[in-house]
C-alpha cells in the first residue's frame, strides 16, 4: 500500500511497519509530533484493519460504582468522598443487582476503597452478579483495589484473584495504571501503586487465566517521551503473558481537579494521535478502544479509522468521568453505536468479554479465518463490496447460524450443520498429511486419556469432533472435553489441551506449560484413513444473489492465484507474529490443500459418517 | 472511474466532473479523500496559517414569515418572544461588541414585513459611519428578497442602495441544500435554488463578496450535494465572488424536521463534506471549518481534512443556541485550539485579508 506522506520522517516507519517490524521509542515520538496526522491515521489503520478488518467491537455493558468511600486521596479524582460526607453511598449487593438489566453482556465492577468493608462483601458482590446474571461476564476491581484487599486482608495477590476468579471473575479493568512514570506519580498519584504493583497484579491473573485490560491516563503533566516509556512497558509485559486484551487510552478531564484549568481539555488531535500511535507500538496488544466518555462522542467516532477497533456500548452510569465533567451524554443507545460504527465505514460487532463475536450488525459479511493457514485466501483478497470480520472458526460458525455472515470458510462441522442453507465453493483447507496446528498438548498417551480432563479450545468446531472420533474410533477410549476461554488460561487443571490455528503453530514450536507429549491430529487421521482431513470449506449463504456469489468466487480464484506458491512471502509477516521463520511457514503452508477435490471429498465423507456414530449431528455444538 | 485516477486528475489541478465527484462521494475511503483535500489545501493556501475573525452574530428579529422545518429560532408576529430591535439598540450592541476587537458583525434575523426598506439601510450607514473598525456583514439572501417585496424594488436595486449605504459583503446563509426537490420539503417558503444564487449573482456582480454555505445531514442525497456544489461552482466561475465555503450538519433540537431526522449528522459525515468540498470546489480560496456548529474537536480535526479558516470567534450565537447547541469561546479559546491542532492562528478581516499573525502560539 503507498501512502503520499507529507512528513518524510514517515516513511522508514512505514517500512517497518508493512513489514511487521517493532517500533522504537523515538520513532513513538516521531510519529507524535508529526504535522501528517492523516498519513498516521492511515497506517494505525491498515494495522487495524490486519488484526480486526472491518470489524469495531462494541460490548454492552453497565457500570457498578459500589461505593464512593476511599482511603486514598489522588488530586486527578473527584469521586471518591471520606466516610460522614454528606454525598457518600455504599451499595449493597441487593441494590447493585437491581441496577443490573438482563440485556447486558459485562458489568464493570469499580469503586472506592471504604476502610470497613470485610472480604466476603466484595467476593459477594462478584458471586451475587455471575450467578443472578450469567449471561454478563463480569470485570471486577482494578488493580489499585486488588492490592488493597492483598493489604488489608492479609492475602497473597493470587489468593485474592484465585477467590475472585472462583467467585465468578471474568476479566479486570485496567485502570489504577494512569502513566507508568514515577516522576509524574509523585506530582499527582502518590497514593496510588506505582507500575511494579500493577504489573504484579496483572500478571499474576493472566497466569490464572484471567485476561486483563490496560489503561494510559494522559493529558495532565506527564511528557511524549512517559506516554512512550508507558506503551513499551505494556508491550513488554504483553510479550511475557499475553494477557492484556485491549488497551484504552484514557483522556484526562481537568473538573474540578485543579491539576489544570477546568476547560482544558486535550486536543482532538492529541486524541487522535494517542490512538494512532499505541495502535503502532503496541503491535502485541490485541484491542485499542476509543472510549467516548471520556474522547467524546464526536473523536471517538474518528478514532475508529485511526487505529481503534472497540467502543464502549450502553453504559448505564459513568459517575467518575462525569463528575469531573466529561461532556458526552450519560448514555447511548445501542443503535447510536451501531449508527457510529456504521458511519465510520466499519462494521458493528457486538463482543463478550473475550472479544468473542456475539452478533453483526451489517450486510454483506465474509467470515475471515485469522490463521496463517488462511493467508491465500486472503492476501490478495479485492473486498469490492464484501465486508471482513475475522472470527474464530467455531464462531463463524454460530453467527452463519443467526444468518450473520454471508460466506466464509466455514469449519466442516458447521458446514454439515448448516449445509440446508449453504452453498459449498470449490475451495476448502485441506491438509496432505500432517498439519502442525491441531495439535493436542498432553501428558498422558492417547490410550492413558480414558476418563482424563481435555481443555478444548474455544474456536474449534471441527478439531473437537476430531479428537472425539480419534480418542472413541481408533483409540476406544472416552475423555472430558471442557471449553477453554479465548486468550490466556490455567493450563495446568488440565490432562491434555486441543489447541488449534496460530496459537497451535506457536506452542507446537516454543512448547505449551509442562505437558511433555505432542498429537498432530491430521497426522493421526491420515495415519489412520490414508486420507487427507478437510477443516474447513469456503460456502455462501443460499440466499445471497448469484451475482455476488460470482463475484467472491472470482475474488477467490484470483487471491489464491495471485498467492501462487510464494507462501514464504505471502505469509512472512503472519509468521512472524506467531515466532515463524519464513522457511517454517513456507514448509507448513505448503502442507495445505486449498482445492475441494476427489480425495477431499471422500476424506469428508468418511469423517461425516465416524463423526455421526461419535456423537450425534446436533443442532448446536455438543455442550462439553 | 477508479477513485487512483480520479485522485490523481485533482493532484495534477483538473476538475471532477459532477459524475465523477458523486463517484467519489459514494466510493471513497475518509482518509484517502482527506489526504488528497488536505494537499489541495497546501497548494491553494501553502502556509500553515489558519484564519479566523472576530465577530458576533447578534439578531435583529426573531419574527419571520418563512416557517423553515429545521429552524427553531424563528417566532410569529404577535407570538410570545418575539422581538425587533430598533437601529439604536443595534448600534449600541455593534458599539459594545466593537469594543470588545470585534471587526465583523454578522447581522441576520427573520423576515419580518413590518419593518421598512429604510430600516436596513440605515443599519448599514449607521453603522459604517458610527462603528468604525467593524465590516457590516448583514442579511441573508431571503432577507434581501423580502427587503425587495416590503419596498417594491427589484434586487439588484436593494443590494445597490445597500452598496451605496456602505456595505461589501453579505454571509451566505440561507443556502441549505440547492436543490428544489430538498428545498421544497425544508423551507417551501423560502424560495427556490435560483432564488438564493440569483441574489448571490446579482451582489457579485455588484462587487459584493460572500460565503456559500450549505446544509446537510437532513433530506438530500449524496446527488442533491452535487448539485449543490456544481451550482456554486459554476456561480464562482462568473465573478469569483464567494471568500469561502462553510458547510454544516443540520441541528435537529427543537425544530419540526426533528420529527424525521431524530440524529444529529456524525463528524464523519461532516469531515467528508468539509474534504469533498476541498476537492469539488477548485475555485475558492477558502473552506471553513465550522467549530461552532460541529464541535471543536471536529472542528480541530477538520483542519487536517481540508479546511483552512476556523470561522469566528461569534461573541452571540442565537440561532443555535435555540436548538440547544450551546458552544461558547473566546479568542483565547480559539487561538489555543488552532494552534493544538499544529497550525498558525491568523486573524482575518470578512474579506480574509490578514490582520494579525500568531507566530508565538496560542496565549494560554
Amino acid at each position: 500500500m503507498t501512502i503520499k506522506f507529507r512528513d518524510p520522517f514517515l516513511h522508514p516507519i512505514w517500512t517497518k511497519i508493512q513489514s511487521g517490524e517493532r517500533l522504537s521509542l523515538e520513532e513513538g515520538l516521531a510519529l507524535y509530533k508529526t504535522d501528517d496526522l492523516i498519513s498516521l491515521g492511515k497506517m494505525a489503520n491498515f494495522v487495524q484493519c490486519q488484526r480486526s478488518g472491518d470489524a469495531v467491537y462494541f460490548v454492552l455493558n453497565q457500570k457498578i460504582e459500589h461505593t464512593n468511600i476511599c482511603v486514598l486521596s489522588c488530586k486527578f479524582c473527584d469521586f471518591a468522598v471520606k466516610k460522614g460526607d454528606p454525598a457518600a453511598y455504599e451499595m449493597t449487593t441487593e441494590e447493585i443487582l437491581s441496577k443490573l438489566t438482563p440485556e447486558i453482556h459485562e458489568v464493570h465492577i469499580t469503586g472506592g476503597m471504604p476502610a470497613d468493608w470485610p472480604w466476603e462483601r466484595y467476593l459477594d458482590i462478584v458471586r451475587s452478579v455471575h450467578q443472578q446474571f450469567p449471561h454478563a461476564d463480569v470485570k471486577a476491581y482494578t488493580a489499585v483495589e486488588i492490592d488493597f484487599f492483598h493489604k488489608k486482608f492479609k492475602l497473597s495477590i493470587e489468593d485474592v484473584l484465585r477467590q475472585l476468579k472462583a467467585a465468578g471473575l471474568r476479566t479486570m479493568p485496567g485502570g489504577g495504571a494512569e502513566v507508568f512514570s514515577e516522576r509524574a506519580r509523585k506530582l499527582l498519584f502518590n497514593q496510588k501503586i506505582g507500575a511494579k504493583t500493577w504489573f504484579e497484579v496483572h500478571k499474576t491473573a493472566h497466569k490464572l487465566g484471567i485476561p486483563t485490560n490496560s489503561t494510559m491516563l494522559y493529558g495532565h503533566v506527564e511528557t511524549l517521551e512517559e506516554r512512550l516509556i508507558h506503551m513499551i512497558k505494556l508491550r513488554e509485559a504483553q510479550d511475557e503473558t499475553g494477557g492484556f486484551l485491549t488497551f484504552i487510552p484514557l483522556a484526562f478531564q481537568p473538573g474540578d481537579t485543579g491539576i489544570k484549568p477546568r476547560d482544558q481539555f486535550t486536543s482532538a488531535i492529541d486524541d487522535l494521535k494517542t490512538i494512532a500511535v499505541s495502535r503502532l507500538m503496541l503491535d502485541n496488544i490485541p484491542h485499542i478502544k476509543a472510549y467516548w466518555v471520556m474522547l467524546t462522542e464526536e473523536v471517538a467516532s474518528i478514532a475508529l479509522n485511526f487505529g481503534a477497533d472497540d467502543m464502549d456500548g450502553t453504559v448505564g452510569q459513568e459517575r467518575i468521568a462525569h463528575d469531573a465533567g466529561a461532556t458526552s451524554p450519560m448514555k447511548l443507545a445501542k443503535d447510536q453505536i451501531i449508527k457510529i460504527i456504521t458511519d465510520a465505514g466499519k462494521i458493528p460487532v457486538e463482543r463478550d468479554v473475550y472479544y468473542n463475536p456475539l452478533n453483526v450488525y451489517a450486510e454483506n459479511v465474509i467470515g475471515k479465518i485469522p490463521y496463517l493457514n488462511s493467508v491465500p485466501f486472503y492476501h490478495h483478497f479485492e473486498q469490492r463490496q464484501f465486508k471482513m470480520l475475522p472470527v474464530a472458526p467455531r464462531r463463524m460458525g454460530l453467527l452463519e447460524e443467526k444468518g450473520q455472515i454471508a460466506a466464509g470458510l466455514f469449519s466442516l462441522m458447521d458446514y454439515y450443520r448448516q449445509e440446508e442453507q449453504l452453498d459449498l465453493l470449490r475451495w476448502c483447507i485441506a491438509t496432505r498429511d500432517q498439519v502442525k496446528s491441531v495439535m493436542l498438548f498432553s501428558n498422558h498417551g492417547w490410550r492413558d486419556l480414558d476418563g482424563k480432563l481435555i481443555g478444548i479450545t474455544d474456536d474449534t468446531a471441527t478439531s473437537v469432533k476430531l479428537l472425539e472420533v480419534l480418542l472413541e474410533e481408533k483409540y476406544n477410549v472416552s475423555a472430558t472435553f471442557r471449553r477453554l476461554t479465548t486468550g490466556v488460561n490455567d493450563y495446568s487443571a488440565y490432562d491434555a489441551v486441543l489447541l488449534i490455528g496460530d496459537e497451535a503453530l506457536h506452542a507446537n514450536k516454543f512448547g505449551l506449560d509442562t505437558f511433555e507429549l505432542v498429537y498432530d491430529l491430521a497426522k493421526e487421521w491420515y495415519d489412520w484413513q490414508k486420507l487427507p482431513f478437510v477443516f474447513a470449506v469456503w460456502a455462501t449463504k443460499k440466499s445471497l444473489p448469484a451475482s455476488m456469489k460470482d463475484e467472491l468466487g472470482e475474488i477467490i480464484e484470483h487471491s489464491l492465484n495471485e498467492s501462487g506458491n510464494r507462501f514464504g512471502e505471502i505469509g512472512e509477516l503472519a509468521g512472524r507474529r506467531i515466532g515463524l521463520t519464513k522457511s517454517e511457514v513456507e514448509d507448513y503452508l505448503a502442507g495445505f490443500n486449498y482445492s475441494l477435490g476427489e480425495r477431499e471429498r471422500e476424506s469428508m465423507r468418511e469423517f461425516r459418517q465416524l463423526a455421526g456414530r461419535v456423537g450425534k449431528m446436533a443442532k448446536h455444538t455438543p455442550p462439553l | 472511474m477508479n477513485l487512483e485516477t480520479l485522485y490523481q486528475k485533482v493532484y495534477a489541478g483538473g476538475r471532477l466532473s459532477p459524475e465523477e465527484g458523486l463517484f467519489i462521494l459514494k466510493n471513497h475511503q475518509l482518509l484517502d479523500l482527506g489526504g488528497v483535500a488536505n494537499d489541495v489545501r497546501h497548494r491553494t493556501n501553502p502556509r500553515r496559517h489558519v484564519t479566523f475573525v472576530v465577530d458576533t452574530n447578534p439578531n435583529y428579529t426573531n419574527i419571520c414569515n418563512v416557517d423553515c422545518i429545521f429552524c427553531a429560532f424563528y417566532r410569529h408576529e404577535g407570538e410570545e418572544g418575539g422581538y425587533t430591535y430598533s437601529v439604536d439598540q443595534m448600534i449600541e450592541n455593534f458599539k459594545r461588541s466593537a469594543a470588545n476587537g470585534v471587526t465583523t458583525i454578522l447581522l441576520q434575523g427573520g423576515v419580518n414585513p413590518k419593518i421598512p426598506f429604510e430600516y436596513y439601510c440605515e443599519m448599514v450607514e449607521r453603522t459604517v459611519r458610527e462603528v468604525p473598525g467593524v465590516t457590516p456583514h448583514f442579511w441573508s439572501t431571503s432577507e434581501i428578497i423580502g427587503m425587495s417585496q416590503v419596498s417594491g424594488l427589484t434586487v439588484p436595486r436593494v443590494l445597490q442602495r445597500l452598496w451605496d449605504a456602505g456595505q461589501r459583503t453579505i454571509p451566505g446563509g440561507g443556502a441549505e441544500i440547492l436543490a428544489d426537490r430538498v428545498k421544497r420539503k425544508i423551507s417551501h417558503l423560502k424560495g427556490s435554488s435560483a432564488d438564493w444564487l440569483n441574489v448571490m449573482r446579482d451582489a457579485h456582480k455588484i462587487g459584493f463578496k460572500s460565503t456559500a454555505t450549505m446544509m446537510y445531514g437532513h433530506l438530500e442525497t449524496d446527488e442533491d450535494i452535487i448539485e449543490h456544489l456544481e451550482s456554486i461552482r459554476k456561480l464562482q466561475d462568473e465573478y469569483h465572488g464567494f471568500t469561502a465555503f462553510v458547510p454544516w450538519s443540520f441541528k435537529p433540537g427543537n425544530t419540526p424536521l426533528e420529527k424525521i431526522i431524530p440524529r444529529y449528522a456524525t463528524p464523519m459525515r461532516y469531515l467528508q463534506m468539509i474534504a469533498f468540498s476541498r476537492v469539488y470546489l477548485d475555485n475558492f480560496d477558502h473552506i471553513q471549518a465550522s467549530w461552532f456548529s460541529e464541535g471543536k474537536k471536529t472542528g480541530q480535526i477538520a483542519l487536517h481534512f481540508g479546511a483552512d479558516d476556523f470561522g469566528g470567534t461569534l461573541f452571540e450565537e442565537n440561532v443555535h443556541a435555540a436548538a440547544n447547541f450551546v458552544n461558547k469561546t473566546n479568542i483565547d479559546e480559539v487561538l489555543q485550539l488552532i494552534h493544538d491542532a499544529g497550525f498558525i492562528p491568523a486573524q482575518r478581516t470578512t474579506l480574509y485579508d490578514v490582520l494579525r499573525v500568531y507566530e508565538k502560539a496560542a496565549a494560554a
